[in-house]
């Protein structure tokens, strides 16, 4: 799956968790940026990206990355196992 | 109180407990919450809204939710994310209520486990159900 694809999926799952229609992210986007962006809505990003994708993150894995655009590469890392 | 690691919880794992509803309960309740609507405070009242006696608070009832969680399912290790509750159908003092709930979801990547739960009065009639949303720390 492509980048972009991916991204346009993984908004999709950010404006369901952030409750935001109009919310729109990018690569760069990180959680300085999304004030809502706790503990509980990264747990929330978590299980609804692995549902999406059919994929499954090691515990820990997603706290590490410092963005949106990392995270977008780690989910097609995961989809290419 | 149950002491489950994440390791030890699995899918479709079960907890259970029972619960006397007392005045004394309302009447905490009311004092923690400040919730001093009459319908859970005032017999005449609630009988004068079509209700044999005081209404216990929704709130006290989902409450028990706390318990199954924090002691029960997975108990000492819990911390909880979230609890989405429905209050079917009303509570009263003297009702004889049993918690009940099941592990759905299991998330190893942010050690989370997903619970639903019900609670059935005397009568074995539901009265509340939910879906809670517990960490395992």
């Amino acid at each position: 799956m492509e980048k972009e694809q991916i991204l346009a999926e993984v908004q999709e799952i950010f404006r369901d968790v952030f409750d935001d229609e109009n919310l729109v992210i990018s690569e760069d986007t990180s959680a300085a940026d999304i004030d809502d962006w706790d503990s509980l809505s990264h747990i929330r990003l978590v299980v609804a990206i692995e549902k999406k994708f059919d994929i499954k993150f090691a515990f820990g894995e997603l706290q590490e990355l410092k963005n949106v655009g990392e995270m977008l590469e780690l989910i097609q890392e995961k989809l290419e196992d | 109180m149950k002491e489950y690691s994440f390791d030890e919880l699995h899918i479709d794992q079960t907890a259970s407990f029972e619960v006397k509803i007392t005045e004394e309960m309302l009447d905490k309740f009311c004092e923690i919450s400040g919730d001093i609507n009459p319908l859970h405070r005032d017999e005449e009242f609630a009988k004068s809204k079509g209700f044999p006696g005081r209404v216990a608070y929704g709130m006290l009832v989902a409450s028990l939710y706390s318990c199954l969680a924090g002691v029960h399912l997975p108990g000492k290790n819990c911390i909880l994310h979230s609890v989405q509750s429905d209050f079917i159908r009303p509570v009263f003092i003297g009702d004889t209520l049993v918690v009940r709930g099941g592990i759905t979801e299991k998330n190893e990547s942010v050690r989370q486990i997903v619970i639903k739960a019900t609670i059935c009065n005397q009568a074995n009639r539901k009265v509340s159900k939910a879906r809670i949303e517990a960490g395992v720390i």
